[in-house]
């Protein structure tokens, strides 16, 4: 009983001591609001100084929320403070690490960690030199105390020489110099403060007393194991994604503050003129003002012609590449897929050797993939254009033909540079789109096929009333997937093509005319226009992808 | 339990060991000069360089890096980073070789500018001063440079110089113009590497022998082509890359050029541009004696497949690999009797939030001396960018090839070479994205030299002063 009562009055303490915190917590972040506003704190631009601001207003209206809650002894309160205490916590570890230099650092673990790896090795050697007992037991208790004494001192040695190797000492004192200095300490306080908080209102007699529920407890784990996930996505996509949608509406240039334009970005990606010509080769200066526009392409009708002008040509011209190779690529990398999961299906002898190595293009470097396909393609002497010569020379002494050898030249001419990228790009999806297709056809009940066979159903009619329709979903997820992924064409194109953008433009795709625009015109802001139209671009044909497929969809549930 | 506390300790300890193996490596190889990027504020058009600081006893680490073509490089700038760590009191060098296949030195470099975690100096290609300094991220040294005993602006090549002593905002160049933005590296410029054993097959007349009979011209260079193309269908008397530089030197020959001669406005359609454009077309079009245009010329000139082979002094490590024998030659002479030849440079650059600016123009100073740029210029790959018979001696004993005086003339006052430079009245990679494909269109055959003429200057005028 005496137990109990103390318990009692350890977890009132800590909650008379959880609702100060609350309020101390509320002051501190609302003086952190007015810090950047105040030259407290110095940041670079008000979009920083808005966030910053918007998101301490926020942590401090829940602090004192969260005491009033406590005060009511409601559990609400206890969710509050964990949630604020947590995310502080995770801030405070961060600025700990950055300013202990560890993810500068990161970039030398490479070398630092291989170094010690060796004497990992011998801790590991070490391990496995005790276990030996468990698995050959000794008849000598002698032999077997032996084994571990020296089992533990190798992995004892390893483990030493590991961190000298490692340079773990170095880096203890390196990392507590560095943290000696005001941003250190505070961010190693707020650690053992915001950890401390935690761990109390963690404790199950506090849980008790603010009236928590299983499922409550549930519920804080499940967060809590979705966190990094969680925190990482919003940190790394969800920011940056929504900072781009800020960015496209200023002239950032990534150094230098950016100004506010409005639409300006976006008005000029869509600035376009149509105007009719009067002969077919009328020239642009003519009949739109030179100034601001320039000639995207021009269509000839009778005697006369359509111009089709753009106050930026490259977007267009990169739209027109990027949806010609969205027309090319995807039923080539999708229809072998499909064909070849049939073949490979069967159950002939070596489909599974051949199911890997269909799928390894999948897995190669795209960079050593195009390099290899730029030796291929070189029109002189490359082994694709080598091999046609051959064939061409076959055919025509063998039955006294005169083919011309064309000698293609597959990346330097415009009309076939394009297609160049296509068949890299359909060989290399291919194979993993094989996969998925066969995962579904090996979820196709096998009764189906043989009621056809009994109904006297043929192959070809089998494949066309069975395989395909039951496909339809496989289909579908494979079609969407591989458009936006095509939408996004950029590797290949960038390390195969040199210029990226091909004999006169023929290969500059959206990606690509957006990176150019952000990371080597320094148009930042105009870049994240061009990313956004992208977005709207494949976020339309996925949604038409995803309305056809409800339509046509007759086996879903 | 126990297994379960074991494996718990050793997942921390493997955790624990990660963070300080990669805080070891910073202890090791001491910590970047720039730990944290300074508080951004209204970025000045010219970046002066700080108030010179208080003198420290204190170790300063600095970072630097420059663009190897191979590994060889690679060695050899470490090699000199060990040097110059050690020469260089109070100063502690990281070397950092930059851009990878899969990632381009120049926008690897531009991303951590931005990030603000690019080295203190690091080298930038000369057509990219302007860009860095008129956004304030390269240091203006001129000051640092004044307070330097011994400092001279004319030890350099002037072209060069030139254009890292412009001010933007007087349009004033040279020693007192009030800006430094760097110091060149090393130069270069184009020769015809040559197989000769293709020439001497075809019969024809040995460039070399021309060029010193002061015959060595268009129509000369045209003939070799075209002897040495008539030994097969897959032997080529000519083979350039595709970018500015091979197609460039043609119109400067002929008189014309990229811009006007303040480089303020586009003369790409002069009938001197025009004429030297239309040569070059001829060479494709009408005599077929080159590679594809837009076909990589270096494979198959490397297989023997190629008499004449345009490309700077950095091809000469590679071309060193070859089974045949092979020299180089000047390019030939234009209708105006010069080559119209480009003087390549790039220059070594102190990033504008380096925390030390002193030290690190210390360190671009001693990344050009003769003696830096004779161990460099001695892989074969680079001339040195001092003005100096010295220097220029040392240079022509790093054979082969033999005639390495071809370079010399190159860059000779004789031959007016044209340096490479920014647009500081515009922006130069936009210029280059409009001009690229459409002599591109013209050298393929799908554009005609007057459809070029008659429509590149609109287009390509909207770069200057966007």
């Amino acid at each position: 009983m005496t137990k109990v009562a103390s318990l009692d009055a350890r977890t009132n303490q800590i909650l008379r001591l959880q609702v100060i915190w609350r309020v101390v917590f509320a002051v501190l972040a609302a003086a952190g609001t007015l810090a950047p506003w105040i030259g407290w704190v110095t940041l670079a631009s008000n979009w920083q100084k808005i966030l910053v601001s918007a998101l301490l207003l926020v942590a401090t209206l829940a602090s004192l929320i969260g005491a009033r809650q406590l005060t009511r002894r409601s559990h609400a309160g206890r969710l509050v403070s964990l949630t604020l205490d947590y995310l502080a916590f995770v801030t405070c570890a961060v600025i700990t690490l950055n300013t202990g230099e560890i993810f500068i650092g990161i970039d030398a673990l490479g070398e630092t960690f291989g170094r010690g790896l060796p004497y990992l090795g011998i801790a590991i050697a070490g391990y496995f030199l005790g276990a030996i007992e468990d698995y050959y037991p000794q008849r000598n208790l002698s032999v077997t105390t032996s084994l571990k004494t020296v089992s533990r001192w190798i992995i004892l040695g390893g483990f030493v020489l590991f961190l000298w190797q490692v340079g773990a000492v170095n880096g203890l004192l390196y990392f507590l110099g560095k943290l000696a200095q005001p941003k250190g300490f505070v961010a190693v306080a707020g650690i053992l403060v915001f950890g401390f908080s935690l761990w109390s209102m963690m404790r199950p007699e506090v849980a008790q007393a603010l009236n928590a529920k299983t499922n409550h407890e549930q519920i804080i784990n499940g967060w809590l194991f979705l966190s990094p996930n969680l925190l990482g996505f919003l940190i790394f996509f969800a920011g940056p994604l929504i900072l781009s949608f800020y960015f496209s509406f200023t002239d950032s240039d990534a150094f230098n503050p950016p100004n506010w334009v409005g639409f300006d970005n976006y008005a000029r990606i869509l600035n376009v003129r149509f105007a009719w010509l009067s002969t077919p080769d009328q020239l642009a200066r003519d009949v739109v003002d030179i100034k601001v526009y320039d000639e995207v392409g021009r269509l000839t009708l009778g005697n006369g012609g359509l111009l089709f002008a753009a106050a930026d040509k490259f977007f267009w011209l990169a739209l027109r590449n990027t949806l010609t190779f969205v027309l090319f690529a995807v039923p080539f990398s999708v229809i072998p897929a499909l064909l070849l999961s049939n073949v490979l299906n069967s159950k002939l002898p070596g489909m599974k050797f051949f199911r890997a190595v269909y799928f390894m293009p999948s897995i190669a470097a795209v960079v050593g993939i195009s390099l290899v396909w730029q030796w291929l393609y070189n029109a002189t002497i490359g082994y694709i254009n080598y091999f046609i010569t051959l064939g061409i020379e076959f055919w025509n002494n063998l039955f006294n033909l005169a083919v011309v050898d064309p000698k293609i030249q597959w990346v330097s001419d415009e009309k076939t540079a394009l297609f160049a990228v296509i068949i890299i790009a359909a060989w290399q999806s291919m194979g993993f789109n094989t996969v998925l297709f066969l995962a579904g056809l090996q979820n196709i009940p096998g009764e189906l096929y043989e009621a056809a066979t009994v109904d006297g159903a043929g192959s070809w009619a089998k494949f066309w009333g069975i395989t395909l329709p039951m496909l339809a979903p496989t289909t579908f997820y494979v079609v969407s997937t591989t458009t936006i992924q095509a939408m996004q064409v950029f590797e290949q194109v960038f390390i195969l093509m040199n210029p990226p953008e091909g004999p006169n433009n023929s290969t500059i795709t959206l990606v690509l005319y957006l990176y150019r625009s952000g990371f080597q015109n320094f148009k930042q802001g105009y870049a994240s226009a061009i990313a956004w139209v992208l977005f709207i671009v494949i976020f339309g044909l996925t949604l038409v992808q995803f309305q056809r497929q409800r339509r046509s969809s007759i086996y879903e549930g | 339990m126990k297994k379960s506390f074991i494996f718990k300790m050793l997942s921390l300890f493997m955790v624990a060991s990660f963070a300080l193996a990669a805080c070891g490596g910073g202890a090791v190889t001491e910590a970047p000069a720039q730990t944290e990027a300074p508080a951004m504020t209204e970025a000045p058009a010219v970046t002066e360089a700080p108030a010179t600081e208080a003198p420290s006893t204190e170790e300063v680490a600095l970072r630097w890096r420059t663009r190897p073509d191979n590994q060889e490089e690679i060695d050899v700038y470490s090699q000199i980073s060990t040097e110059l760590d050690a020469q260089l009191d109070g100063i502690t060098l990281t070397y950092e070789p930059g851009g990878t296949e899969g990632a381009n030195y120049q926008d690897q470099l531009r991303s951590e500018v931005a990030a603000g975690t690019a080295p203190d100096v690091f080298w930038i290609p000369g057509t990219d001063v302007a860009d860095f300094a008129t956004r304030g991220l390269i240091l203006n040294i001129s000051d640092l440079a004044a307070q330097t005993e011994g400092f001279n602006v004319g030890d350099f090549y002037p072209g060069p110089m030139y254009h890292l002593t412009y001010n933007p905002e007087t349009d004033a160049s040279g020693a007192d113009s009030g800006a430094l933005w760097g110091l060149p590296r090393d130069v270069s410029t184009f020769a015809l590497y040559l197989n000769l054993d293709l020439i001497n097959e075809a019969g024809a007349p040995d460039p070399r022998e021309l060029a010193k009979e002061g015959k060595w011209d268009w129509n000369a260079f045209l003939d070799v082509a075209q002897k040495t193309r008539a030994l097969g269908s897959d032997i080529y008397g000519y083979g350039a890359s595709a970018w500015w530089g091979p197609y460039g030197v043609w119109l400067n020959a002929s008189g014309g050029g990229f811009f006007t001669a303040d480089r303020k406005a586009c003369a790409l359609n002069t009938p001197e541009s025009l004429q030297g454009l239309d040569f070059q077309r001829s060479l494709y079009q009408d005599y077929d004696v080159a590679t594809p245009y837009g076909e990589d010329p270096e494979p198959p000139f490397r297989a023997g497949k190629v008499a004449m082979f345009q490309n700077g002094r950095w091809a000469t490590p590679g071309v060193r690999t070859v089974d045949f024998n092979w020299d180089v030659v000047e390019l030939p002479n234009g209708p105006k009797g010069t080559p119209g030849n480009w003087l390549f440079w790039g220059a070594y650059v102190i990033n504008a939030k380096t925390a030390h600016p002193e030290e690190a123009w210390k360190l671009v100073q001693a990344l050009t001396t003769a003696q830096t740029q004779g161990e460099v210029a001695a892989l074969g790959a680079n001339i040195p960018s001092r003005v100096s018979q010295e220097a220029l001696d040392a240079f022509l004993t790093f054979t082969p090839p033999a005639n390495n005086q071809a370079f010399l003339n190159g860059i000779a006052d004789a031959a007016a070479p044209t340096a490479e430079g920014p647009l500081w009245a515009g922006s130069w990679p936009e210029f280059d994205k409009i001009m690229g494909p459409a002599i591109q269109g013209v050298l393929t055959g799908a554009t005609t030299v007057d459809a070029f003429g008659t429509t590149i200057c609109d287009e390509a005028n909207k770069v200057f002063n966007q």
